[in-house]
């Protein structure tokens, strides 16, 4: 049986695709058999993420309405090995989606990975909960901000009754935090919020933090998830994040503001 | 010209409304019981009773048997004004009609799963079977209410969420979101809370913004009540 994660937030813009296609791909490199599917049906966004845009042919509302089978939608990732992308359809909309269908994708797909990401759209309405709804485990992503805090705690309230596991009463969905965008500079100045006034807001646990990078843009852009960029800040930041996901302790980093030394702050620029 | 002719012949207008309404949920149809009830809810809160409509609801009882009649009169002489009955079969929604009342179908199952799911450690209901215990978080567009007594919340109640009683709201974490307390007009009701940054604060029916709070009061316990027809926010030590 896959364990099936969500990764959402309710707010829109906070790095829900970025996360799903990093922690799919953080997942696969290490070794394990994931899937990861776009919910986001009419605004598809992770095959951009995913760098293979010019692959999909079938997408999730086919396979869903019975005019391709799940085999044909699938696209294996060209980079990792274990790695499969079930796309969303840009033609349709979330009315497209069923109750019924997506418990048989995900049923079918239980049976031939250790892992499936979900990548929820924005927002509270069906997709979102769609994408929620069979979920054991929820990454909520959550920028410093106090409009992602709220929507972020929102979204908790509903991970905590509109899921298959609230609603037939087994142990609850497993919720855990992570923060994105987070740069310990602005922090300081009082820009942001800081760490553990969200932790407080939000009560769960922190699965990872990502320090606001350029790596992410740079990755997004180049259609290649920031896991793959080792060197950057928020590559490792999602490495992290998977190995505490598998399980490991892994202290936290990139939370503190770091004085630049003399190089950098000659050569300056942004974070890599 | 024709405009002002058809008003002029309007006798009245159609308008749908949202009332509030107070729904008397009967777990038993033994008058003597209820009426005995009544009489003690009567002394400790008389502004309620004043000839406010209520819709009996006999969702939860099983006997068809009722006495539908009898039950009416219970209520008026407790002040209370029957106006509808709401759930029982055939038979019942028949002797409601007869008697002038409305009838209503039963309620269908509700999602109240935010309610009951989030707190399935708490025991809920007190002895008299109007408070409520809630523990853990209460969040964003989450609604927590004892709308028969008082509500104590074990935990946070985050901005834009809402905790309501009857009674007083005791909450034991940081207020973030609105509190009302003695929604059904109890002017003895209270708020209490371990730090104070509610959205709202409202005791039957006066309330404070949070602009209107004293910043110095915020972040720290305080206790909230009306005093003369005033909300009052003093510090809790």
């Amino acid at each position: 049986m896959a364990r099936i994660i969500v990764v959402t937030s309710g707010k829109g813009g906070v790095g829900k695709t970025t996360s799903a296609a990093a922690i799919s791909t953080g997942l696969a490199l290490k070794g394990n058999r994931t899937v990861v599917i776009d919910f986001d049906v009419g605004l598809r966004n992770l095959d951009l993420i995913m760098g293979c845009e010019r692959r999909v042919v079938y997408d999730l509302v086919n396979v869903i309405q019975g005019e391709a089978g799940l085999n044909q939608a699938l696209i294996r990732d060209k980079r990792t090995e274990n790695l499969h992308i079930l796309p969303a359809s840009q033609t349709r909309d979330k009315e497209a989606l069923t109750l019924e269908g997506v418990e048989q994708v995900l049923e079918k797909l239980s049976e031939d990975y250790d892992y499936i990401v979900c990548d929820s759209p924005a927002g509270i309405e069906r997709g979102a909960q769609l994408a929620m709804y069979f979920a054991d485990e929820a990454i909520v992503v959550t920028n410093p901000e106090v409009s992602s805090v709220r929507d972020s705690d929102r979204i908790l309230g509903l991970l905590a009754s509109r899921t298959r596991r609230a609603e037939q009463g087994q142990d609850p969905v497993v919720e855990r935090l992570l923060i994105t965008r987070y740069n310990p500079d602005r922090v300081d100045s009082g820009d942001m919020l800081n760490l553990d006034d969200i932790q407080e807001i939000l009560a769960i646990k922190l699965i990872g933090l990502i320090p606001e990078s350029e790596a992410v843009l740079r990755a997004s852009n180049s259609g290649v998830p920031v896991t793959h960029d080792e060197q950057s800040d928020a590559g490792q930041a999602y490495l992290d994040t998977v190995d505490r996901l598998l399980g490991e302790e892994k202290p936290l980093r990139f939370h503190q503001f770091e004085k630049k030394g003399f190089l950098s702050r000659i050569f300056g620029g942004g974070r890599r | 010209m024709s405009l002002k002719v058809e008003q002029a012949t309007t006798a009245f207008t159609f308008k749908g409304g949202m009332l509030p309404m107070t729904v008397m949920e009967l777990s038993t149809s033994d008058p003597e019981r209820i009426g005995a009830q009544l009489a003690g809810k009567l002394s400790q809160a008389p502004a309620f009773f004043q000839h406010t409509p209520v819709v009996l609801s006999v969702e939860k009882l099983d006997d068809t048997a009722l006495a539908l009649e009898r039950l009416c009169a219970v209520c008026r002489s407790h002040r209370l004004l029957p106006v509808a009955v709401r759930g029982g079969g055939e038979g019942i929604k028949q002797s409601a009609w007869a008697l002038g009342l409305g009838w209503f179908p039963p309620q269908e199952i509700r999602e109240t799963r935010p309610l009951t799911t989030v707190d399935e450690t708490s025991a809920g209901i007190d002895e008299t079977g109007s408070g409520r215990i809630h523990r853990g978080t209460v969040r964003s567009g989450q609604q927590v209410s004892a709308p028969g007594g008082d509500l104590v919340i074990i935990g946070a109640v985050n901005a834009g969420a809402e905790v309501l009683a009857a009674g007083s709201v005791h909450v034991y974490g940081p207020l973030r979101g609105r509190a009302l307390a003695g929604i059904h007009g109890d002017r003895q009701a209270g708020i209490f809370c371990r730090e104070l940054h509610a959205e709202l604060l409202s005791v039957a029916g006066t309330y404070k913004r949070l602009e209107d709070v004293d910043r110095a009061l915020l972040g720290t316990p305080v206790q909230i009540g009306l005093k003369e027809d005033q909300l009052a926010i003093e510090a809790l030590v």
